[in-house]
Protein backbone atom coordinates (compact mmCIF):
# COMPACT_ATOMS: atom_id res chain seq x y z
CA UNK A 1 0.00 0.00 0.00
CA UNK A 2 0.97 3.65 -0.52
CA UNK A 3 1.36 4.37 3.17
CA UNK A 4 3.63 1.46 3.62
CA UNK A 5 6.25 1.97 1.06
CA UNK A 6 6.35 5.50 2.94
CA UNK A 7 7.21 3.49 6.22
CA UNK A 8 10.00 1.40 4.51
CA UNK A 9 11.89 4.47 3.16
CA UNK A 10 12.17 6.11 6.80
CA UNK A 11 12.12 3.05 8.99
CA UNK A 12 15.54 1.31 10.14
CA UNK A 13 14.45 -1.49 8.56
CA UNK A 14 14.53 -0.23 4.76
CA UNK A 15 14.96 -3.24 2.25
CA UNK A 16 13.53 -5.36 5.04
CA UNK A 17 10.62 -5.65 2.98
CA UNK A 18 8.67 -6.32 6.10
CA UNK A 19 5.05 -5.66 5.28
CA UNK A 20 3.81 -4.53 8.28
CA UNK A 21 0.31 -3.31 7.88
CA UNK A 22 -1.02 -6.45 6.94
CA UNK A 23 -0.08 -8.26 9.99
CA UNK A 24 -2.18 -5.33 11.74
CA UNK A 25 -4.85 -6.17 10.77
CA UNK A 26 -6.24 -9.37 12.82
CA UNK A 27 -5.96 -7.31 15.40
CA UNK A 28 -8.05 -4.75 14.13
CA UNK A 29 -11.69 -5.96 14.67
CA UNK A 30 -13.72 -3.34 12.59
CA UNK A 31 -13.29 -4.39 8.88
CA UNK A 32 -10.48 -2.49 7.04
CA UNK A 33 -11.88 -0.56 4.32
CA UNK A 34 -8.43 -0.42 2.52
CA UNK A 35 -9.13 -3.72 1.99
CA UNK A 36 -12.90 -3.69 1.03
CA UNK A 37 -11.16 -1.06 -1.56
CA UNK A 38 -9.79 -3.50 -3.59
CA UNK A 39 -12.05 -6.51 -3.13
CA UNK A 40 -15.48 -4.57 -3.15
CA UNK A 41 -18.98 -6.35 -3.10
CA UNK A 42 -21.87 -4.59 -4.55
CA UNK A 43 -21.73 -1.35 -4.48
CA UNK A 44 -25.34 0.57 -3.89
CA UNK A 45 -25.43 3.33 -5.92
CA UNK A 46 -28.27 5.40 -7.92
CA UNK A 47 -28.36 5.79 -11.83
CA UNK A 48 -27.65 9.04 -11.35
CA UNK A 49 -24.10 8.18 -9.96
CA UNK A 50 -23.88 5.57 -12.01
CA UNK A 51 -24.38 8.69 -14.55
CA UNK A 52 -21.84 10.59 -13.26
CA UNK A 53 -18.95 8.02 -12.65
CA UNK A 54 -16.01 8.87 -14.99
CA UNK A 55 -13.50 5.75 -15.96
CA UNK A 56 -9.85 5.14 -15.67
CA UNK A 57 -7.70 2.38 -16.46
CA UNK A 58 -6.00 2.15 -19.94
CA UNK A 59 -8.56 0.24 -21.17
CA UNK A 60 -11.14 2.07 -19.43
CA UNK A 61 -12.35 -0.50 -18.20
CA UNK A 62 -12.66 1.12 -14.60
CA UNK A 63 -15.54 3.07 -13.36
CA UNK A 64 -14.74 5.71 -10.45
CA UNK A 65 -17.53 6.59 -8.03
CA UNK A 66 -16.60 8.92 -5.60
CA UNK A 67 -12.48 8.58 -5.89
CA UNK A 68 -13.32 4.67 -5.84
CA UNK A 69 -13.17 1.80 -8.60
CA UNK A 70 -16.51 0.32 -9.00
CA UNK A 71 -17.68 -2.89 -10.53
CA UNK A 72 -20.23 -4.51 -9.22
CA UNK A 73 -23.42 -2.56 -8.30
CA UNK A 74 -26.41 -2.89 -6.80
CA UNK A 75 -29.51 -0.98 -7.84
CA UNK A 76 -33.51 -1.25 -7.07
CA UNK A 77 -35.71 0.44 -9.97
CA UNK A 78 -38.53 -0.21 -11.84
CA UNK A 79 -38.41 -2.08 -14.84
CA UNK A 80 -39.71 -0.91 -18.24
CA UNK A 81 -39.62 -1.76 -22.24
CA UNK A 82 -38.28 -5.61 -21.32
CA UNK A 83 -36.95 -7.20 -24.46
CA UNK A 84 -36.34 -10.73 -24.29
CA UNK A 85 -34.15 -12.41 -26.90
CA UNK A 86 -32.90 -16.19 -27.33
CA UNK A 87 -29.30 -15.02 -26.34
CA UNK A 88 -30.16 -12.10 -24.04
CA UNK A 89 -32.90 -10.21 -22.30
CA UNK A 90 -32.48 -6.23 -22.21
CA UNK A 91 -34.85 -3.63 -20.16
CA UNK A 92 -34.64 -0.17 -19.03
CA UNK A 93 -34.08 0.41 -15.11
CA UNK A 94 -35.91 3.38 -13.57
CA UNK A 95 -34.70 3.95 -9.94
CA UNK A 96 -36.63 7.41 -10.51
CA UNK A 97 -32.98 9.45 -10.65
CA UNK A 98 -32.19 8.47 -13.72
CA UNK A 99 -33.08 5.53 -16.42
CA UNK A 100 -30.24 3.23 -17.68
CA UNK A 101 -30.24 -0.06 -20.61
CA UNK A 102 -29.73 -3.31 -18.22
CA UNK A 103 -28.77 -6.56 -20.61
CA UNK A 104 -28.93 -10.01 -18.97
CA UNK A 105 -27.20 -12.71 -20.64
CA UNK A 106 -29.21 -15.95 -21.01
CA UNK A 107 -26.17 -18.78 -20.06
CA UNK A 108 -28.36 -20.93 -17.56
CA UNK A 109 -31.80 -21.98 -17.20
CA UNK A 110 -31.65 -20.36 -14.30
CA UNK A 111 -31.41 -16.63 -15.96
CA UNK A 112 -34.44 -17.56 -18.30
CA UNK A 113 -36.46 -19.11 -15.56
CA UNK A 114 -35.77 -15.47 -13.26
CA UNK A 115 -36.37 -13.23 -16.39
CA UNK A 116 -39.66 -14.95 -17.06
CA UNK A 117 -40.99 -13.98 -13.97
CA UNK A 118 -39.77 -9.81 -14.35
CA UNK A 119 -42.65 -8.04 -15.74
CA UNK A 120 -42.73 -4.06 -16.97
CA UNK A 121 -43.56 -2.04 -14.57
CA UNK A 122 -42.07 -4.51 -11.39
CA UNK A 123 -39.60 -3.31 -8.66
CA UNK A 124 -36.65 -5.16 -8.74
CA UNK A 125 -33.45 -5.08 -7.40
CA UNK A 126 -30.45 -5.79 -10.31
CA UNK A 127 -26.90 -7.07 -9.12
CA UNK A 128 -24.58 -6.60 -12.16
CA UNK A 129 -21.50 -5.31 -13.67
CA UNK A 130 -21.25 -1.60 -15.00
CA UNK A 131 -19.87 -1.79 -18.68
CA UNK A 132 -19.46 0.67 -21.48
CA UNK A 133 -21.02 0.01 -24.71
CA UNK A 134 -20.64 2.50 -27.70
CA UNK A 135 -20.11 5.25 -25.38
CA UNK A 136 -23.23 4.82 -23.02
CA UNK A 137 -22.89 3.05 -19.71
CA UNK A 138 -24.87 -0.20 -19.54
CA UNK A 139 -25.30 -2.74 -16.93
CA UNK A 140 -25.04 -6.23 -17.50
CA UNK A 141 -27.29 -7.89 -14.59
CA UNK A 142 -26.25 -11.30 -13.33
CA UNK A 143 -29.25 -10.97 -10.99
CA UNK A 144 -32.65 -9.84 -11.01
CA UNK A 145 -34.89 -10.00 -8.27
CA UNK A 146 -38.77 -8.51 -7.80
CA UNK A 147 -38.70 -6.65 -4.68
CA UNK A 148 -42.17 -8.02 -2.47
CA UNK A 149 -41.45 -6.12 0.54
CA UNK A 150 -40.86 -2.40 -0.28
CA UNK A 151 -39.20 -1.18 2.76
CA UNK A 152 -36.23 -2.52 0.36
CA UNK A 153 -37.20 0.40 -1.71
CA UNK A 154 -36.29 3.07 0.96
CA UNK A 155 -33.27 0.96 2.14
CA UNK A 156 -31.47 0.80 -1.30
CA UNK A 157 -31.64 4.81 -0.79
CA UNK A 158 -30.20 5.14 2.58
CA UNK A 159 -27.88 2.23 1.80
CA UNK A 160 -26.25 3.99 -1.15
CA UNK A 161 -26.41 7.39 0.96
CA UNK A 162 -24.74 5.26 3.50
CA UNK A 163 -21.79 3.93 1.62
CA UNK A 164 -21.49 7.52 -0.04
CA UNK A 165 -20.71 8.91 3.11
CA UNK A 166 -18.63 5.85 4.10
CA UNK A 167 -15.80 6.14 1.06
CA UNK A 168 -15.31 10.11 0.87
CA UNK A 169 -14.58 10.05 5.09
CA UNK A 170 -12.01 7.02 3.80
CA UNK A 171 -10.69 9.09 1.51
CA UNK A 172 -10.41 11.90 3.88
CA UNK A 173 -9.44 9.85 6.85
CA UNK A 174 -6.22 8.51 5.26
CA UNK A 175 -4.91 11.63 3.98
CA UNK A 176 -3.86 13.13 7.64
CA UNK A 177 -2.24 10.19 8.45
CA UNK A 178 0.30 9.71 5.45
CA UNK A 179 1.94 13.02 6.47
CA UNK A 180 2.21 12.17 10.27
CA UNK A 181 3.68 8.85 9.15
CA UNK A 182 6.62 10.86 7.62
CA UNK A 183 6.74 13.62 10.76
CA UNK A 184 7.59 11.16 13.32
CA UNK A 185 10.13 9.00 11.65
CA UNK A 186 11.60 12.43 10.42
CA UNK A 187 11.48 13.66 13.66
CA UNK A 188 12.47 11.18 15.65
CA UNK A 189 15.09 12.38 17.96
CA UNK A 190 12.49 15.11 18.90
CA UNK A 191 10.49 14.52 22.03
CA UNK A 192 8.22 11.57 20.26
CA UNK A 193 4.93 12.68 23.34
CA UNK A 194 4.49 16.01 20.79
CA UNK A 195 3.78 14.57 17.81
CA UNK A 196 1.88 11.52 19.69
CA UNK A 197 -1.04 13.89 21.42
CA UNK A 198 -0.78 15.52 17.73
CA UNK A 199 -1.47 12.27 16.25
CA UNK A 200 -3.70 10.65 18.43
CA UNK A 201 -6.76 12.73 17.73
CA UNK A 202 -6.39 11.72 13.90
CA UNK A 203 -5.64 7.97 14.82
CA UNK A 204 -8.80 7.89 16.82
CA UNK A 205 -10.72 9.43 14.05
CA UNK A 206 -9.07 7.27 11.08
CA UNK A 207 -8.58 4.30 13.63
CA UNK A 208 -12.38 3.48 13.22
CA UNK A 209 -12.11 3.70 9.32
CA UNK A 210 -8.43 2.30 8.56
CA UNK A 211 -6.04 0.12 9.90
CA UNK A 212 -3.60 3.30 9.27
CA UNK A 213 -4.70 4.45 12.94
CA UNK A 214 -3.02 1.33 14.51
CA UNK A 215 -0.22 1.57 12.57
CA UNK A 216 0.75 4.72 13.14
CA UNK A 217 0.48 3.99 16.80
CA UNK A 218 2.74 1.03 16.17
CA UNK A 219 4.91 3.21 14.49
CA UNK A 220 5.25 5.37 17.27
CA UNK A 221 5.85 2.69 19.80
CA UNK A 222 8.60 1.30 17.50
CA UNK A 223 10.17 4.61 17.07
CA UNK A 224 9.99 5.33 20.93
CA UNK A 225 11.70 2.07 21.51
CA UNK A 226 14.69 2.92 19.07
CA UNK A 227 15.93 5.91 20.38
CA UNK A 228 19.07 6.04 21.97
CA UNK A 229 17.60 6.50 25.36
CA UNK A 230 15.39 3.74 25.17
CA UNK A 231 18.15 1.26 23.77
CA UNK A 232 20.68 2.96 26.70
CA UNK A 233 17.96 1.18 28.97
CA UNK A 234 19.11 -2.62 29.37
CA UNK A 235 15.52 -3.52 31.25
CA UNK A 236 13.69 -1.75 28.22
CA UNK A 237 11.02 0.27 28.30
CA UNK A 238 7.96 -0.64 30.58
CA UNK A 239 4.45 -0.40 28.90
CA UNK A 240 3.35 2.26 31.11
CA UNK A 241 6.04 4.42 30.09
CA UNK A 242 4.96 4.26 26.52
CA UNK A 243 0.97 4.62 27.30
CA UNK A 244 1.95 7.74 29.56
CA UNK A 245 4.81 9.35 26.83
CA UNK A 246 2.79 8.51 23.48
CA UNK A 247 -0.41 9.24 25.45
CA UNK A 248 -2.44 5.67 24.38
CA UNK A 249 -4.24 4.13 26.58
CA UNK A 250 -2.79 0.78 27.61
CA UNK A 251 -4.66 -1.76 25.58
CA UNK A 252 -3.44 0.30 22.23
CA UNK A 253 -0.10 -0.07 23.23
CA UNK A 254 -0.49 -3.67 24.54
CA UNK A 255 -1.90 -3.97 20.74
CA UNK A 256 1.08 -2.34 19.12
CA UNK A 257 3.21 -4.03 21.17
CA UNK A 258 1.88 -7.78 20.34
CA UNK A 259 1.99 -6.54 16.71
CA UNK A 260 5.79 -5.15 16.70
CA UNK A 261 6.89 -8.44 18.77
CA UNK A 262 5.64 -10.69 16.00
CA UNK A 263 7.24 -8.94 13.40
CA UNK A 264 10.26 -9.19 15.15
CA UNK A 265 10.66 -5.75 16.33
CA UNK A 266 10.88 -5.74 19.81
CA UNK A 267 11.51 -8.32 22.32
CA UNK A 268 10.70 -8.30 25.72
CA UNK A 269 12.98 -8.39 28.37
CA UNK A 270 12.75 -8.76 32.32
CA UNK A 271 9.02 -9.13 32.25
CA UNK A 272 5.67 -8.91 29.85
CA UNK A 273 5.71 -5.28 31.06
CA UNK A 274 9.53 -4.25 29.72
CA UNK A 275 10.41 -4.11 25.86
CA UNK A 276 13.18 -3.29 23.86
CA UNK A 277 13.84 -2.98 20.35
CA UNK A 278 15.72 -5.47 18.10
CA UNK A 279 17.52 -2.66 16.47
CA UNK A 280 20.90 -1.41 17.71
CA UNK A 281 20.30 1.54 17.14
CA UNK B 1 -28.49 6.68 -19.77
CA UNK B 2 -31.24 9.36 -19.11
CA UNK B 3 -30.70 11.47 -15.95
CA UNK B 4 -33.54 14.21 -17.58
CA UNK B 5 -36.78 13.51 -15.76
CA UNK B 6 -36.08 12.33 -12.41
CA UNK B 7 -38.77 12.09 -9.89
CA UNK B 8 -38.29 13.56 -6.43
CA UNK B 9 -38.97 12.15 -3.48
CA UNK B 10 -41.44 14.52 -1.56
CA UNK B 11 -43.33 14.24 1.97
CA UNK B 12 -46.47 16.89 2.10
CA UNK B 13 -44.15 19.35 2.99
CA UNK B 14 -41.61 19.42 0.50
CA UNK B 15 -44.06 18.75 -2.14
CA UNK B 16 -44.93 23.10 -2.28
CA UNK B 17 -40.84 23.28 -3.38
CA UNK B 18 -41.42 21.39 -6.14
CA UNK B 19 -45.07 22.34 -7.83
CA UNK B 20 -45.02 21.39 -11.94
CA UNK B 21 -42.19 18.74 -10.81
CA UNK B 22 -42.50 15.21 -11.19
CA UNK B 23 -42.65 13.77 -7.87
CA UNK B 24 -42.83 10.33 -5.79
CA UNK B 25 -44.13 10.43 -2.60
CA UNK B 26 -45.70 7.59 -0.47
CA UNK B 27 -49.42 7.81 0.71
CA UNK B 28 -51.48 5.79 3.73
CA UNK B 29 -54.76 5.72 1.86
CA UNK B 30 -57.70 6.92 4.04
CA UNK B 31 -60.26 7.70 1.13
CA UNK B 32 -60.82 6.35 -2.18
CA UNK B 33 -63.38 7.23 -5.05
CA UNK B 34 -62.37 6.12 -8.58
CA UNK B 35 -60.67 9.10 -9.29
CA UNK B 36 -59.65 11.17 -6.24
CA UNK B 37 -57.40 9.29 -3.72
CA UNK B 38 -57.22 10.72 -0.13
CA UNK B 39 -53.78 9.97 1.75
CA UNK B 40 -51.93 10.40 4.44
CA UNK B 41 -48.40 11.52 3.41
CA UNK B 42 -45.10 10.12 5.03
CA UNK B 43 -45.10 13.48 7.19
CA UNK B 44 -48.81 12.52 8.46
CA UNK B 45 -50.62 15.23 5.98
CA UNK B 46 -53.02 14.98 4.07
CA UNK B 47 -52.44 14.81 0.02
CA UNK B 48 -55.10 13.81 -2.82
CA UNK B 49 -53.84 11.78 -5.62
CA UNK B 50 -55.73 12.60 -8.84
CA UNK B 51 -56.12 9.43 -11.41
CA UNK B 52 -55.54 6.28 -9.47
CA UNK B 53 -58.09 3.38 -9.60
CA UNK B 54 -59.43 1.91 -7.20
CA UNK B 55 -57.01 1.44 -4.79
CA UNK B 56 -57.87 -0.90 -0.87
CA UNK B 57 -58.12 1.17 2.13
CA UNK B 58 -55.52 1.14 4.46
CA UNK B 59 -52.36 0.06 2.05
CA UNK B 60 -49.41 1.67 1.03
CA UNK B 61 -49.38 3.45 -2.16
CA UNK B 62 -46.13 4.64 -4.29
CA UNK B 63 -47.43 7.48 -6.77
CA UNK B 64 -45.23 9.48 -9.19
CA UNK B 65 -46.74 12.36 -11.16
CA UNK B 66 -46.55 15.75 -11.56
CA UNK B 67 -47.44 17.72 -8.25
CA UNK B 68 -50.40 19.88 -9.41
CA UNK B 69 -50.71 22.21 -6.23
CA UNK B 70 -48.64 22.30 -2.52
CA UNK B 71 -51.35 19.40 -1.81
CA UNK B 72 -52.42 17.02 -4.82
CA UNK B 73 -50.36 15.01 -7.38
CA UNK B 74 -51.81 13.73 -10.69
CA UNK B 75 -50.57 10.34 -10.68
CA UNK B 76 -48.77 8.19 -13.86
CA UNK B 77 -47.28 5.44 -12.69
CA UNK B 78 -47.89 4.33 -9.00
CA UNK B 79 -47.18 0.90 -7.25
CA UNK B 80 -48.98 -0.86 -4.01
CA UNK B 81 -46.53 -0.66 -0.98
CA UNK B 82 -48.72 -3.15 0.95
CA UNK B 83 -50.10 -3.01 4.05
CA UNK B 84 -47.01 -2.16 6.11
CA UNK B 85 -44.59 0.05 5.15
CA UNK B 86 -42.05 1.81 7.25
CA UNK B 87 -43.16 5.70 6.78
CA UNK B 88 -40.67 7.15 8.97
CA UNK B 89 -37.59 5.90 7.38
CA UNK B 90 -39.33 6.93 3.68
CA UNK B 91 -39.58 10.36 5.03
CA UNK B 92 -36.21 10.67 5.95
CA UNK B 93 -35.24 9.55 2.34
CA UNK B 94 -37.13 12.55 1.40
CA UNK B 95 -35.35 14.75 3.78
CA UNK B 96 -32.41 13.63 2.87
CA UNK B 97 -33.12 13.00 -1.01
CA UNK B 98 -33.44 16.77 -0.82
CA UNK B 99 -30.98 18.16 1.16
CA UNK B 100 -27.64 17.16 2.14
CA UNK B 101 -27.78 14.38 -0.38
CA UNK B 102 -29.38 16.02 -3.42
CA UNK B 103 -26.48 15.27 -5.64
CA UNK B 104 -27.02 11.53 -5.74
CA UNK B 105 -30.51 11.89 -6.70
CA UNK B 106 -31.65 14.81 -8.81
Amino acid sequence: MFSSSQFDATSAFAGGGFSFTQQTQPTDSTPSPAKSRETQGLVPVTVKQISEASQSGDEKSNFVINGVDVANVTVVGMVFEKVGRNTDVAFILDDGTGQMKCRRWMNENFDTIEMEEILDGMYVRVNGHLKSFQGAKQLVAFSVRPVTNFDEVTFHFIDCIHNHLQTKSQGEGLTPTQPQLVDTSLSTPMRNGSNGSQTAPSSQLSGQFSIDGLKSCDQLVLDYLQQPSSIGQEKGIHRDELSRQLKFPVEKIMESIRSLEEEGLIYSTIDEFHYKSTASG
Amino acid sequence: MDTSSPSVFVNAELLRVHIGKKVRAVVHVIQSDGEITTGKSTDEHQLIVKGLPHVSLMSYVEVIGIAESDQSIRAETWTNFGNTFDTQSYNQVCQLANGEFKGLFL
